[in-house]
């Protein structure tokens, strides 16, 4: 089957999900309240739940806010949108860089020597039996609810992960590459750089594909608790309302953010790993 | 131990085998190897040929004993004693012109300088027109010839080979015999001299077409070092003088493959 005709088969389910969520919402049309409907349908979605939006509009840009008394309007939602999507895309990718950084470096300071091992190891072993998302009023009292506590909540999340996923792909990192580098001169800086740094990276990959997921949970589950913007604040005032239409809304965003960072990974790791083997052709298993 | 190139002194290794057991790979081998000699190390798997060459190479420390090279202790691997691994070693994630560059670029050779000696190397393993492709794109005897290739290109005095050819097929193996003959005679780049070359391999007539002298490994000690004086370029025929068969024979019968050294025995 060629590429394009497995794309359009792709494409032609997405858009038999996207009818068949229409048509539920007019066979089940129970309401939590009247106007908001169980299963909003997207005449509703676009239009009432997206004008709502215009409720979480902070002001700015001349545009006066429904809460200093204003009409809604299309243009304070968009810009609520946009305003609330990036606070929590800004809280996303500061903590996913940090907690990607910081864990490398730490599962490359364990994988270091046997003292280093020994020193590290198990203090982060324990640290990752911790459940993320029950640390989230810990991490409120400690860190604070403003910018820091939540970039730290996200680095947490997802350096956890790296150090694992480092310790991990450290240890598969072929030992005949290491001796070809230290016959050649190599010392153990440089070995690290130029040997078990490009090395792992196609394991890191899994990692990294993961990590996005987890940082979406962590700063949804650091907003939820004592935050003025972004997308997990506007969920849980949707919530305490019964807006269900609005929760779906945001839903429908959090897809689209993050298919948008999937899309971009890919393309950069792609670029990044040209020189790794790739199997010639998908095994076939039927 | 003042002597130039390689000396072993009584080296011995052990291992503790996965059951607990103790194992002597190599036991007490006293051993030295001028410089410029091409010595093929021939032996049974497990003789214990490949540990000699690791423990040389300084990537296995020895047990007991001492290695020296050039009056000086082997603690460790020293870019001077290059070696070419059974396996690919070549990195996956470097093009093929930056694995020839990577031990001169950790000597610091600058840049302009280390791109000429890596072409003029990959030239002389005949694979220029694939300087700038990636590992993955070649052969298995085309990597080989680049791991040649860097070690050759880093300047290295002595040169370790285990067993490089044994996972390549009969034309190709003969092309790389060609070629590590010429690298080693082609004295221009190491100061008007040879190099030393370790070559372990268990094929009798690899070894007898390659080398100036065969060592015989068993159990972990040495027992046979011959001479092979035929001239170069050794032939079909040279290699079948009566000497050299008496060699062949000498060779198999340690091996186990012959009852005695028969034929034109010495």
């Amino acid at each position: 089957m060629t590429r394009s005709r497995q794309r359009l088969i792709s494409l032609l389910v997405l858009a038999a999900m996207v009818v068949l969520w229409q048509l539920i919402s007019l066979i089940y049309t129970a309401e939590v309240f009247p106007g908001v409907p169980m299963m909003p349908g997207w005449e509703k979605l676009f239009t009432t739940t997206f004008l709502s939006m215009a409720d979480y509009f902070q002001g700015g840009f001349g545009i006066a806010a429904v809460v200093d008394g204003a009409e809604r309007s299309y243009l304070a939602a968009a810009l609520a949108i946009v305003q609330h999507s990036f606070d929590t895309l800004v809280r996303l990718y500061v903590g996913l860089f940090v907690g990607a950084l910081v864990g490398t470096l730490i599962g490359l300071a364990i994988s270091w020597s046997p003292w280093t091992r020994r020193l590290i190891d198990l203090p982060v072993q324990l640290l990752r039996t911790l459940p993320l998302l029950a640390m989230v009023p810990l991490f409120q009292l400690w860190f604070g609810t403003d910018f820091s506590g939540k970039v730290i909540f996200v680095a947490y999340g997802v350096g956890v992960l790296f150090v694992a996923g480092t310790i991990n792909a450290v240890k598969n990192v072929p030992q005949i590459y290491l001796d070809n580098a230290r016959t050649l001169g190599a010392d153990k800086p440089t070995l690290y750089r130029t040997v078990i740094l490009p090395a792992i990276f196609p394991e890191l990959r899994a990692t990294i594909l993961l990590s996005l997921g987890t940082a979406w949970a962590t700063v949804i589950g650091a907003e939820y608790l004592g935050s003025q913007s972004g997308l997990g604040y506007i969920l849980v005032y949707a919530q305490q309302f019964g807006y269900v239409d609005r929760m779906f809304f945001i839903g429908l965003l959090f897809i689209g953010f993050a298919t948008i960072s999937y899309a971009i990974f890919n393309n950069i790791s792609a670029r990044m790993l040209q020189w790794a083997p790739r199997p010639a052709a998908q095994a076939q298993v039927a | 131990m003042t002597q130039a190139g390689i000396s072993l002194h009584n080296v011995t290794r052990h291992f503790i085998r996965g059951d607990g057991q103790p194992v002597t790979a190599v036991n007490g081998v006293t051993l030295h190897v001028p410089k410029g000699e091409f010595v093929c190390l021939v032996g049974h798997s497990g003789c214990g040929k490949s540990t000699v060459l690791q423990m040389v190479s300084g990537l296995m420390p020895v047990s007991s004993g001492t290695i020296s090279y050039d009056s000086h202790v082997v603690t460790g691997p020293g870019p001077e004693r290059g070696f070419v691994f059974q396996k690919d070693s070549v990195f996956p994630w470097m093009r093929v012109i930056d694995n020839v560059e990577y031990g001169l670029k950790r000597r610091g050779v600058g840049a302009e300088e280390r791109r000429q000696i890596a072409l003029r190397y990959l030239e002389l393993v005949g694979l220029s027109h694939v300087a700038h492709a990636w590992p993955k794109e070649l052969s298995g005897g085309m990597l080989k010839r680049v791991a040649i290739a860097t070690v050759f290109a880093n300047g290295a005095d002595v040169l370790m080979l285990d067993e490089p050819f044994a996972a390549l097929d009969y034309v190709t193996k003969r092309q790389l015999h060609d070629v590590i003959l010429d690298l080693w005679g082609d004295t221009s780049a190491n100061r008007g001299r040879k190099r030393t070359v370790l070559f372990v391999t268990h094929d009798v007539d690899e070894a007898m077409l390659l080398a100036d002298r065969i060592i015989v490994m068993h159990a972990g000690q040495v027992v046979d070092d011959m001479r092979v004086s035929a001239d170069r370029p050794r032939t079909t025929d040279s290699l079948a003088a009566p000497d050299m068969l008496a060699i062949k024979h000498k060779l198999l019968a340690h091996l186990g493959l012959e009852r005695h050294a028969g034929g034109g025995a010495v």
